[in-house]
């Protein structure tokens, strides 16, 4: 339902249009505001807020906030505290909050300025019927699916993270021997496990998770029955994303109208530029203020709903005719240090020839490092909720 | 000077002595390598004639002569008339010669053409018919003298009024704007959209001069006795053909009094080099100063300060909400049928209204009266047909002209994501033109235009004007004339998405005006004529519906309650003659509008921000009551003062009101843009400007020049809160904020109009600045701040030059210097939603690059034996020449978790283009 006709333009400039990358001759004043982010889960999973600071355009690192004091207020004056767990990023479970009563966050930062959300109270978020999936011009689109017959919930944000699990081109046993002598580097190869000579799964199996860099807002304001069917996330055709196994992990959160629109205005300023009917950028005022300086604006809208889940997996299986390839290719190397040197050095072995009597070996395959080495793809640590 | 003097005091002699003075009398004459003294001399032997001339004004070249028994007169008309030896005769048979006409005007017409038989010379050539309508021949050297009216009536009243149509020659077209004026003493009329003019004339003799766009001059002798008829018919420069004329009355630049009119016609329009060659009005009125864009993908102009939507974009009298095609990359008006545009900027004549900016009044054609013909373009995206020709001959006439793209192949071009875009647009204008008698013209416009495009059979878009209009021209008599208009403007527009079956939608929004227009002209006297009228417009309009597309939709149908108008208003000019220097255009428009019910009106506190949630009540008014009314005076004040022949002051006052806005926070004017008509939560724009400027023409009329000067206020001017949502909102009102705003600047204009190089160059430095600084109705603008709006541009300069190599070939190239506009840009980023994203802070604290472009184009004419089927000719250009980027816009988007800049441009190289044009009959 956007009435955005940004697509017309993205086609007339792929004809004649040209775009440049542009620095800005600005020199950016120092802002450092505070950025809040997250919501309050007022049931028994992870409220997860992360503080951080606005920079320079020049800074693409994130400046978070560390060593705050992050609570959750009730209006009956119960107070929980948030821990951090790593740089800026606070958490606390298992809130279990008075559907009755209103909340509110309250952040006292290093530099000793208290901060507060304005109180909301709970917003009735229906648990997700489904997130679906079919293909679409090759592609596979999920939905996320959900409906609430009471029609408390009328606007949504959806938070979604992608798992899915590498396979290397090649199996790999072997690695690189290098020994310092007075001549020099000497190169050989030798069994990864030099007991078992088995193949290293380490380097096989890995996995990688993203989450969405996207604001996914949806709402049912203007449908005659609480339901939505929205796409929420897509892997393009034949995308390594669907080589093995793929997973899609959805948190649903309900919110308000204000903090629809925060979203809304967020993402038009920053998703949404660009084409030449674009709307001028806007503030971004939430519902966070400094209690000491009424005019620094504070980044963030905070409000209070049970965040509901869903996990769902796609294999390779069940999407024919996925043609992913990796495009890897294997050469043989003598195994001597000249030709490792000369050959190998900007590639990984794979698997030996050995001599039959000896067990030496004699020479080698290699192939590329990312076609060998999943770690430089994704993480071997297998996730927990893997199947 | 002696016998001048001699001359003048002849006059005065009264005597009763009858004298021979039939000039029908027959002489012979035989000069043999002599001079025009000695013709003088064989004729003064053999009649009774004397000649009193002066020895210096008689050419010196030989003539060879050898004529028996000719008529005097005919002597007089075929031998001095050409040689601009004008004649007088008295009853005493004396026969003054004089160089030019301008001696025996000057003094005691009354006496002179009272009491003295006029030129019986002449009456044999003269068609001399004292109250029919006398319709002068299409002659440039016409030496005919043309009497009007009748002798008997002749000295009852000093002053008489002339009247009558300029018709084109040979296509029974009318010439519209064409100045008709004497010199001695100097008075001057415009002709109208009809070619209709009426003069008011001392008695006696006249040289009427006729200067028009596209026409040779004309000079008529005539002899007012009382008021009658005179049409006449104009050549048009048929040996340049096309793109020589340059856009401008010659001498009106010096002469009129309305300020800031700048006129093109359709010959410099094409002149211009666009892209994609297609000629275009709209751009070319960007040429002139003064006159901006946001940039190259829109039409929208921003005129003097004003907003987009501040301008009346007018049709033959229809309005045409959204003049573009093509995303805004094109001006919706065929360029084959359009004759002059004119753009009001300054004084806008109190006949116009509704509009803050300014007026843009584009005439068409009337189709040719007296065969058929027609043309045909063919360009790289569109292409064009039109036909015309007479229904009756010479009576009435049609023109019908039509344009279609094929962009499609372009789309075809683009990789398999967008095979499935579609883009396609026409326009349609059919106009005719009936002559019921002398004294009623009717003429029938309509007007049609539609674009539809998609993409990736997602989300289709479409957009339609249409037009109706019929005008009746009456002439009461030679003072009194009018003009009745009626008509019917629609917008609509329409957007659809099957995407997804659940909430597959389509979303409408169409604004519908009825019109009755009445214009009367009152050539009261020599110093005073009056121009008054009314204008009374319904507006119905539908802000929205959003509807369910299929069966599996969910939608909910919501519809936005229509909303209805009427705006209406009364004017009076007085175009007031002070003193031959001196002139004065003062006007008067009383505006007066009523928003309608059926309404529900919302009710807010006063002094707080509105919000959907501080609405207090909603009070419903029935169908057809008056909910709010607004309205009040506007004045319209021009003062023009003539220094010398080429150099005059002028000045202005004007104060407009507008009822209907336009919503749009897009940069550019989007298809997608709604328009809202004022009601009680949203007050009407109201403006003032006040101008000065000077006027030079320089190297007799063919170098002109203008410097103006103004300041603006502007009140009321709609802005977006931020994340303003304008579709689909119940309550507008609530997103909406009413900002201040100021303009100033200058503007200078160098035009050269004749020659082998002609063009313009115009230059223009100004400001545009906007303020919102009232806590109470939302949050403030950069702290309250004046700050630029989006399309202060500061300086412009524009140069459009055309050279004739010969009738056949000539080059054009133009040149386009401007300050790059105001951007809000980021001033920082942060992380959110797995992002880092852009923090902006001040609205349009900085600016986008400057912009700089040159395009070049070839005209060439095929040959120009009149006796063939089809004309050819070609247009082969280069837009943007040096292939510079020029910036659009630049923007911030956050990209798989990091913040890029980009600057964008619309054309990031050069594009050329051919066109075909095939003239045929």
């Amino acid at each position: 339902m956007k009435i955005t006709i940004k697509y017309i333009l993205i086609l007339m400039l792929f004809f004649i249009a040209c775009k440049e990358k542009y620095i800005s001759p600005v020199t950016s004043p120092i802002t450092g505001y505070l950025v809040v982010e997250g919501a309050i889960n007022s049931g028994l999973g992870a409220t997860n807020i992360i503080l951080s600071r606005t920079a320079g355009l020049q800074i693409q690192n994130i400046v978070y906030e560390k060593g705050a004091i992050v609570k959750v207020e009730g209006e009956d004056n119960t107070i929980k505290q948030l821990t951090e767990v790593s740089d800026g990023n606070y958490t606390i479970s298992g809130l279990n909050l008075n559907a009755n009563k209103k909340y509110r966050l309250n952040i006292t930062t290093k530099d000793g300025k208290v901060y507060l959300s304005d109180f909301s109270s709970i917003i009735y978020n229906p648990p997700i019927d489904s997130v679906n999936w079919k293909r679409e011009n090759g592609s596979v689109q999920m939905y996320v699916n959900t409906h609430d017959d009471t029609n408390n919930t009328q606007y949504y944000q959806w938070e979604t993270s992608e798992t899915w699990e590498i396979h290397s081109g090649y199996l790999s046993a072997l690695k690189y021997k290098q020994t310092n002598s007075a001549k020099g580097t000497v190169y050989s190869v030798d069994y990864s496990d030099s007991i078992n000579k088995s193949i290293d799964y380490g380097k096989y199996y890995c996995w990688k998770t993203v989450p969405s860099s996207q604001i996914l807002t949806g709402t049912t304001v203007a449908l005659s029955k609480n339901i939505i069917n929205l796409p929420i996330a897509n892997i393009p055709q034949d995308s390594w994303k669907l080589n093995v196994l793929y997973s899609l992990f959805t948190r649903q959160l309900s919110i308000s109208k204000g903090k629809y629109e925060f979203l809304q205005r967020m993402k038009k300023n920053t998703e949404g530029t660009g084409s030449i009917f674009d709307a001028q950028p806007s503030d971004l005022n939430g519902n966070l203020h400094c209690v000491s300086n009424s005019n620094e604006p504070v980044i963030g809208y905070i409000d209070v709903c049970n965040v509901q889940e869903k996990r769902i997996f796609i294999s390779r299986t069940q999407v024919p005719d996925w043609n992913y390839y990796q495009g890897c290719n294997e050469i043989r190397i003598t195994n001597n240090s000249d030709s490792i040197q000369i050959h190998g050095l900007y590639l990984l072995p794979t698997y030996p020839e050995t001599n039959p009597m000896t067990g030496a070996i004699i020479s080698f395959f290699a192939a590329p490092p990312e076609c060998v080495d999943c770690r430089l793809r994704g993480s071997n640590i297998k996730p927990s909720f893997w199947p | 000077m002696k016998q001048l003097f001699v001359f003048l005091s002849l006059l005065f002699i009264v005597t009763t002595a009858k004298a021979q003075t039939d000039t029908s009398a027959k002489v012979d004459i035989h000069v043999q390598n002599g001079s025009l003294y000695d013709i003088i001399q064989q004729i003064e032997k053999q009649s009774e004639f004397q000649f009193f001339f002066d020895t210096n004004q008689l050419t010196k070249e030989t003539i060879n002569y050898s004529q028996n028994k000719i008529s005097i007169g005919s002597l007089l008309n075929t031998i001095f008339m050409p040689k601009n030896l004008f004649f007088s005769i008295d009853q005493q048979a004396h026969i003054f010669l004089s160089y030019g006409v301008n001696l025996v005007t000057q003094i005691t017409n009354d006496y002179f053409f009272g009491k003295i038989n006029p030129l019986p010379v002449l009456v044999t050539d003269t068609s001399f018919l004292s109250n029919e309508e006398i319709t002068t021949q299409a002659t440039l050297t016409d030496k005919k003298i043309y009497e009007i009216g009748e002798k008997a009536q002749a000295g009852q009243h000093p002053i008489v009024t002339i009247a009558g149509y300029l018709k084109d020659v040979k296509t029974g077209e009318p010439v519209a704007g064409a100045s008709i004026y004497i010199d001695q003493p100097r008075i001057g009329v415009t002709s109208d959209q009809n070619g209709y003019y009426s003069i008011s004339l001392p008695k006696g003799k006249h040289i009427l001069n006729v200067q028009s766009l596209g026409m040779r001059d004309i000079k008529r002798q005539v002899v007012l006795y009382s008021d009658g008829k005179m049409n006449m018919e104009a050549i048009s420069s048929i040996m340049s053909l096309k793109k020589v004329v340059i856009s401008s009355q010659k001498m009106s630049n010096v002469r009129g009094t309305i300020m800031g009119v700048q006129k093109l016609d359709i010959k410099s329009v094409k002149q211009v080099p666009v892209v994609f060659g297609e000629a275009d009005v709209l751009r070319a009125v960007t040429t002139l100063p003064g006159v901006k864009t946001v940039g190259e993908a829109s039409t929208g102009l921003n005129i003097r300060g004003g907003a987009s939507d501040q301008n009346l974009i007018l049709f033959n009298d229809a309005t045409i909400f959204n003049p573009t095609h093509f995303f805004g990359m094109f001006s919706a008006f065929n360029p084959e049928l359009i004759n002059n545009i004119e753009l009001y900027k300054s004084s806008i004549p109190a006949n116009f209204g509704g509009r803050l900016s300014s007026v843009l009044d584009i005439n068409s054609r009337e189709g040719n009266k007296k065969e058929y013909t027609g043309s045909a373009g063919i360009g790289l995206l569109t292409s064009r047909v039109n036909l015309e020709g007479p229904i009756i001959k010479d009576k009435s006439s049609f023109i019908l002209g039509g344009r279609s793209t094929y962009s499609n192949w372009l789309f075809d071009l683009l990789p398999e994501q967008y095979k499935n875009s579609k883009a396609d647009f026409y326009d349609v204008n059919f106009i005719v033109n009936h002559q019921i008698d002398k004294n009623n013209t009717l003429y029938f416009t309509t007007y049609l235009s539609k674009d539809h495009f998609n993409l990736n059979s997602d989300t289709a878009y479409g957009y339609s004007n249409k037009n109706v209009a019929v005008k009746w021209k009456h002439i009461f008599n030679n003072k009194l004339n009018a003009t009745f208009a009626v008509g019917n403007d629609q917008y609509a527009y329409e957007i659809n998405s099957q995407h997804l079956p659940v909430s597959a939608y389509q979303v409408g929004f169409d604004i519908n005006q009825s019109y009755l227009r009445a214009n009367f002209n009152y050539n009261y006297n020599s110093k005073h004529s009056f121009e008054y009228g009314f204008s009374s417009l319904y507006y119905l309009l539908h802000p929205g519906t959003f509807e369910p597309l299929g069966a599996k939709s969910l939608v909910v149908r919501d519809v936005i309650n229509a909303e209805k108008a009427a705006e209406s208003a009364l004017y009076l000019t007085d175009h007031y003659t002070i003193s031959s220097k001196l002139k004065l255009d003062a006007g008067l428009r009383l505006s007066m509008f009523n928003s309608l019910g059926a309404q529900n009106v919302n009710i807010y506190p006063a002094g707080v921000p509105r919000t959907a949630e501080s609405i207090l009540k909603t009070v419903s008014y029935a169908d057809g009551k008056i909910v709010k009314t607004y309205g009040g005076p506007e004045y319209r004040l021009g003062l023009r003062y003539v220094i010398d022949e080429t150099l005059s002051l002028k000045a202005g006052y004007n104060t407009q009101q507008q009822f209907i806005h336009s919503l749009s926070n897009t940069t550019a004017m989007a298809p997608t843009d709604i328009w809202k008509l004022s009601d009680p939560n949203i007050k009407p724009q109201t403006g003032d400007q006040i101008s000065l400027g000077i006027y030079k023409n320089l190297k007799s009329n063919t170098i002109e020049t203008s410097f103006e000067v103004y300041y603006k206020n502007i009140n009321n001017y709609l802005d977006y809160k931020s994340g303003a949502v304008l579709v689909m909102n119940h309550h507008i009102e609530t997103d909406v904020i009413e900002t201040k705003g100021k303009a100033y600047g200058a503007e200078l204009l160098v035009k050269k109009i004749a020659g082998k190089l002609n063009g313009w160059i115009s230059y223009t430095w100004s400001k545009v600045l906007l303020k919102m600084d009232d806590p109470t109705a939302g949050d403030i603008i950069n702290h309250g701040n004046y700050y630029p709006s989006n399309y202060d541009k500061p300086i412009d300069v524009t140069i459009v030059a055309n050279y004739k190599f010969s009738h056949r070939f000539s080059i054009s190239m133009n040149g386009n210097y401007s300050t790059g506009r105001p951007i809000t840009l980021p001033i920082g980023v942060f992380s959110y939603g797995g992002s880092m994203r852009t923090l902006y802070a001040d609205r349009n604290a900085y600016r986008i690059p400057d912009y700089f472009r040159t395009d070049f184009s070839m005209n060439i004419e095929g040959n120009h034996k009149v006796h063939q089927l089809t004309h050819n000719s070609w247009s082969i250009g280069v837009y943007n020449l040096t292939g510079r980027k020029n910036p659009y816009s630049v923007y911030y988007v956050s990209e798989n978790g990091a913040v890029n800049g980009y600057k964008l441009s619309i054309f990031g190289n050069a594009i050329p283009y051919i066109n075909l044009n095939i003239a045929f009959k």
